[in-house]
């Protein structure tokens, strides 16, 4: 799995996520969006924040776009990412990202209903394309995540 | 007299009873899922226990709560919360929640949610979740 084109030469944020998560993944998934409105207020728009999910099963495209759009995410520096299982897997283990389904079982309308447990992540990735920090997505400090940004894209 | 014994009733009765606070829940589109999250305080002599949550907002809420093993993040099913005499259980982020699965329709920012609260000795509480 590559990332597209258009996100070569920036420096990224990235959320590993699944959509069917109420707590842990919308706690990433605001943590960033917090940071991304922290920084566009001080006038500094060239950081991409990508949301990577790790259920291939489940979060095809539309799903995630109702995900994002939900949430007021924007989709002018916002990506929000999906591939199969099998070209996302190596990427997750290069970056070890761990996501393991739990607990699942099949409700009354025959739908299952399934959880995962996963890594709690968001990475930091520079101009290059290499992985500069790792941090624990759901409790980030804000703060720290916003400096290590602006010292990476020399904003 | 009597006036006076029914005020001294009725202020008693409102400083003793299970209380929910500072209710919340985040947005979530039609068919995906979402958590709620609110206090409930306990001030009487008597534990109680939530066992059930109610909703037009969805047929399927669960008890929930996450944890951690091995350094990954998971969640489970809760059959019910119990909160003991003269102490408060909050559910928050990372904790305890409400998930409410399969919603019926978009739940959005700046919307408030009906949920029905069901407790073994308090009976049912409804409660308005701000959508946040």
């Amino acid at each position: 799995m590559t990332f597209p084109d258009v996100l070569k030469g920036k420096v990224l944020v990235i959320g590993f996520i699944y959509t069917n998560c109420p707590d842990i993944c919308p706690m990433t998934t605001h943590n960033m969006y917090l940071t991304d409105q922290k920084l566009k207020k001080e006038g500094i728009n060239g950081v991409n924040f990508i949301l990577l999910t790790f259920d291939s099963e489940r979060d095809f495209p539309s799903v995630l776009k109702k995900f994002a759009e939900i949430r007021d995410i924007k989709f002018d520096n916002w990506s929000l990412l999906w591939n199969t299982k099998q070209k996302t897997d190596p990427l997750l283990r290069r970056l070890d990202i761990l996501a393991i389904p739990t607990d699942s079982s099949y409700i009354d309308d025959g739908e299952l209903n399934y959880f995962v447990m996963h890594t709690d992540r968001i990475s930091l990735i520079d101009q290059r394309g290499h992985l500069r920090k790792n941090y624990k997505g759901s409790t980030v400090n804000l703060d720290k995540l916003y400096n290590d940004i602006k010292t990476l894209g020399k904003y | 007299m009597i006036t006076l014994f029914a005020f001294l009733i009725l202020f008693y009765s409102q400083g003793n009873i299970l209380q929910v606070k500072n209710q919340w829940v985040r947005p979530g589109a039609k068919g995906m899922a979402t958590a709620l999250y609110f206090e409930v305080e306990n001030p009487t002599d008597k534990p109680d226990t939530l066992y059930k949550i109610t909703s037009d907002i969805s047929s399927m809420i669960q008890l929930h709560e996450t944890y951690t093993k091995d350094e990954l993040m998971g969640m489970r099913k809760v059959g019910k919360f119990v909160i003991k005499p003269k102490t408060s259980l909050e559910l928050k982020p990372g904790g305890y929640h409400i998930m409410v699965m399969k919603l019926k329709s978009d739940i959005k920012k700046g919307d408030e949610i009906e949920f029905k609260l069901h407790f073994r000795n308090a009976g049912s509480i409804i409660i308005r979740a701000k959508v946040k």
